[in-house]
C-alpha cells in the first residue's frame, strides 16, 4: 500500500491536510488506497461467494440451469420435491446420525489417546507419536481398495457402524495430535493433586483434566462432525443401500438418475445443498469462539 | 498421625546417569516436622514424590505408619501434598477446591460444608471461598492449597516448597503460621525446601541432602553447630561457615594464611593430616591483640555487621556487633573462639572430632 501512496502523493497530502497539524505524519491510508483495498476485498469475496449465490438462486428457481441467474421461475417446489420424491428426510437423518456418532466416538478416543501420548511413560512413545502423524499424511484414496475389501469381509458395508468407524479413523490422527498439544499445556500437578485428594487416574482425567481441555475437545468435536458430514469418498464406496444413503450420495444420484447429465435437475441439487450447508453454519456459529480460542491455545501447546 | 520411614530407598530416572536418590534411610516419628533441605537436584523433591506415590522407588521400602506403601496408588496413601505451584483446580471455586477431597470421600453436603467453613476460618480465608483461583493473589492461593490439604485430616502432610512463590515478607510470616499450625494439628509433616533459613526456623529436625545422599540429620542446632561435613557447613548459615585450608601442628591448627588456632580437645587426626578448618562468622572475635587481618569490606545489617577480612590469601567473614565499623584497608586483630573451632578431613570433607 505504501507503493500506491507513492504514486498518488496528492491523496496522501489531502489526508494530512484534513488531519490538521499532527505531531507526527498521519499513517492513515489515502482515499484511493481505501478504494483499491476494498475493491480487492470485494473481488476476493465475490470469488468465494458466487457458488453460494448460485446455490441460493437455483434452489428457488423452477428453471435452474448451470449458469448463475436470478430465479426465472421463483418457487419453493425444489424443496418440496426433495422431500417427496427423493426421501431427503431419511437421507438427512442418516447424515446427522453418522456425523454425531462419529463426533462422539472421536471425542472419547482423542481424549484417551491424546492424554496417553501426553502423559504416560510408554516405551518408544516418540515412535508411536510419529506413527500417528505418518498416518495423517497418507492420502485416504490410496487405501480405498483395501478399505472396501476389509469392510466387505467384516460385514461393515452398508452399515452405519462401518461409516462411523471409517470417518472417525480418517480424523483421528490429526485430532490426537491436537489433543496431545492441549494436554501438554495442562500442568501435571493438577492431576497429581487430584490423585492425592483420593481420585483414581480415570476420574482425575474426567473431573480435572478434561474440563480444562474443553477448548480442544470443542475443536475436535467440531472438526470431526464437519468432516464426517462432508466426507464423500467412503460413503460412495461403502453404501449402496437406499435406506442408508447420506447427503453426498443423494447428490451423486440426483445427478445421475434423471436420465443422464443433460437433464440434471439443478434446482433439486441446489435445494439439497442449501439444506446440507445449514448444519455446517450452525456448528460454525455455535462453536466459533471456542474454536478460535482452541486453535490459538493449541499452537501454544504443540 | 503416623511415622514415616525411608529404608534404603533408591531412585534412578532413565534420562539421568546419576541416581536421584541413593540409599536414603530416614525415620520421621509421629507428629514431627521434618525438613528435607538441599540445593536443587539433590533428590529432596524426588524423595517427597516417592512418599506421595507420584514416583515409585527402584529399590528399598517406604513405610507410613509402619506399613509399606510401595506400589500403592497415591489415592490410597492418605497423605496430602501442597505443591510449589499450589495446583489449585482452575475451573473450581476456592470452596470447591477445598471441598474436592471431601467430595471424593462421599461426605454429606452438610458435613463437607461444616469442614470447609471450619478450615477456612482457621486460615482466615472465609471471604475468598466463592472466588476462582485466578481471582486470588499468590498468598491467598497458597492458603487455599493449605486448606485443601488440612481439610481432609491426612496421616501425613507433604510440602513441596510451598512458600517459595511468596514474596519475602509474606514468606516469613507464613512459615511462623505453618509451624504453629503443624503443632496444633499434631500431624507429621515432611517439608521440602532449598532455603536453609526456612529450614532452620520451621524444623524439628533437618535432613540435609546432596546429590541424592543424606548428609546429616539432626535438630537445627545440631546441623548448625556440628555439621557432619563440609557440605553441610557451607550450606547452613548465612553467611556460611568460614572454611580454611589448614594443617596440624602439635596442639594447634595452622591455616595456610598462617593463622594459628588451638585445636579442639580430643582431636585424634594424624598430625600430618590435611585439614579444613571451620569457623562460624560469630566464632571469631575482634580483639586488641591477636591474628592480624586486613579489612576488605564492611556490610552493616542493622542488628549486626559482617566484616569481610583477609588473612594472607584466605578470605573470611566475621559477625560483629552493630557498632563495629572498621575502615576498609585497615588491619584488625582476630581471635578464634576455641569452642567454635570445627575440623574436617580435607580429602573426604567429613567432620573430625
Amino acid at each position: 500500500m505504501t507503493a500506491l501512496a507513492a504514486t498518488e502523493p496528492l491523496g496522501a497530502k489531502a489526508v494530512e491536510a484534513a488531519a490538521g497539524p499532527p505531531p507526527r505524519p498521519a499513517k492513515r491510508a489515502g482515499p484511493l488506497e481505501w478504494i483499491v483495498v476494498h475493491l480487492v476485498f470485494l473481488v476476493v469475496c465475490a470469488f468465494f461467494l458466487v457458488p453460494f449465490l448460485w446455490l441460493l438462486s437455483a434452489a428457488f428457481d423452477g428453471k435452474a440451469s448451470a449458469y448463475i441467474q436470478f430465479p426465472v421461475q421463483p418457487t419453493i417446489m425444489n424443496f418440496v420435491r426433495i422431500f417427496t420424491e427423493h426421501d431427503f428426510a431419511r437421507v438427512l437423518a442418516n447424515s446427522v446420525f453418522v456425523a454425531v456418532a462419529t463426533m462422539l466416538l472421536v471425542v472419547v478416543a482423542v481424549s484417551l489417546a491424546g492424554y496417553s501420548l501426553s502423559r504416560l511413560d510408554l516405551r518408544r512413545k516418540d515412535w508411536i507419536t510419529y506413527a500417528v502423524l505418518l498416518l495423517q499424511t497418507m492420502p485416504i484414496s490410496a487405501t480405498m481398495v483395501p478399505i472396501y475389501g476389509l469392510a466387505k469381509q467384516l460385514g461393515l458395508r452398508n452399515s452405519y457402524l462401518g461409516l462411523i468407524l471409517i470417518h472417525a479413523a480418517i480424523e483421528l490422527p490429526f485430532l490426537i495430535w491436537l489433543m496431545k498439544g492441549f494436554f501438554d499445556s495442562i500442568p501435571r500437578h493438577l492431576e497429581e493433586a487430584a490423585w492425592l485428594d483420593g481420585r483414581s487416574k480415570l476420574r482425575a482425567l474426567i473431573e480435572i483434566v478434561l474440563p480444562l481441555a474443553r477448548p480442544g475437545l470443542g475443536i475436535a468435536a467440531g472438526l470431526a462432525f464437519l468432516s464426517a458430514w462432508a466426507e464423500v469418498l467412503m460413503v460412495v464406496i461403502l453404501i449402496d443401500q437406499d435406506s442408508l444413503k447420506t447427503v453426498p450420495l443423494a447428490f451423486y444420484e440426483a445427478m445421475r438418475t434423471q436420465g443422464g447429465y443433460t437433464e440434471v435437475q439443478y434446482g433439486v441439487i441446489a435445494a439439497m445443498a442449501v439444506i446440507y450447508l445449514l448444519p455446517v453454519m450452525v456448528v460454525f456459529f455455535a462453536a466459533r469462539r471456542l474454536m478460535v480460542r482452541g486453535l490459538m491455545s493449541s499452537t501454544r501447546g504443540l | 498421625m503416623a511415622t514415616v520411614e525411608f529404608d534404603q530407598v533408591w531412585k534412578r530416572f532413565p534420562s539421568q546417569t546419576a541416581p536421584a536418590v541413593r540409599g536414603l534411610n530416614l525415620t520421621v516419628p509421629d507428629r514431627e516436622l521434618l525438613v528435607l533441605l538441599g540445593p536443587s537436584g539433590c533428590g529432596k523433591t524426588t524423595a517427597l514424590r516417592m512418599l506421595a506415590g507420584l514416583e515409585e522407588p527402584d529399590g528399598g521400602d517406604i513405610r507410613i505408619g509402619g506399613k509399606s506403601v510401595v506400589g500403592l496408588e497415591p489415592k490410597d496413601r492418605d497423605v496430602a501434598l501442597v505443591f510449589q505451584s499450589y495446583a489449585l483446580y482452575p475451573h473450581l471455586s476456592a470452596r470447591d477446591n477445598i471441598g474436592y477431597p471431601l467430595k471424593v470421600r462421599n461426605l454429606s453436603k452438610a458435613e463437607q460444608g461444616a469442614k470447609i467453613d471450619r478450615v477456612a476460618e482457621m486460615l482466615g480465608i472465609g471471604h475468598l471461598l466463592p472466588r476462582r483461583p485466578a481471582q486470588l493473589s499468590g498468598g491467598e492461593q497458597q492458603r487455599v492449597a493449605l486448606a485443601r490439604a488440612i481439610v481432609r485430616e491426612p496421616r501425613v502432610f507433604l510440602m513441596d516448597e510451598p512458600l517459595s512463590n511468596l514474596d519475602a515478607k509474606l514468606r516469613v510470616h507464613t512459615r511462623t503460621e505453618l509451624k504453629t499450625l503443624q503443632r496444633d494439628l499434631g500431624t507429621t509433616m515432611v517439608f521440602v525446601t532449598h532455603d536453609q533459613a526456612e529450614a532452620m526456623s520451621l524444623a524439628h529436625r533437618i535432613a540435609v541432602l546432596s546429590q541424592g545422599e543424606l548428609q546429616q540429620i539432626g535438630t537445627p542446632d545440631d546441623v548448625y553447630d556440628r555439621p557432619a561435613n563440609v557440605f553441610v557447613a557451607e550450606f547452613i548459615g548465612s553467611p556460611p561457615m568460614n572454611l580454611l585450608e589448614a594443617t596440624r601442628d602439635g596442639d594447634s591448627v595452622v591455616t595456610s594464611g598462617g593463622w594459628r588456632v588451638p585445636a579442639p580437645d580430643g582431636l585424634d587426626a594424624s598430625p600430618a593430616g590435611e585439614l579444613t578448618l571451620g569457623l562460624r562468622p560469630e566464632g571469631i572475635d575482634i580483639v586488641s591483640d591477636g591474628q592480624p587481618a586486613e579489612v576488605v569490606a564492611v556490610e552493616p545489617f542493622g542488628s549486626e555487621v559482617i566484616v569481610d577480612v583477609r588473612i594472607g590469601p584466605q578470605a573470611l567473614k566475621i559477625r560483629a556487633a552493630p557498632d563495629v565499623r572498621p575502615t576498609p584497608g585497615s588491619t584488625i586483630a582476630l581471635r578464634a573462639d576455641a569452642a567454635a573451632v570445627r575440623l574436617f578431613d580435607r580429602a573426604s570433607g567429613a567432620a573430625l572430632s
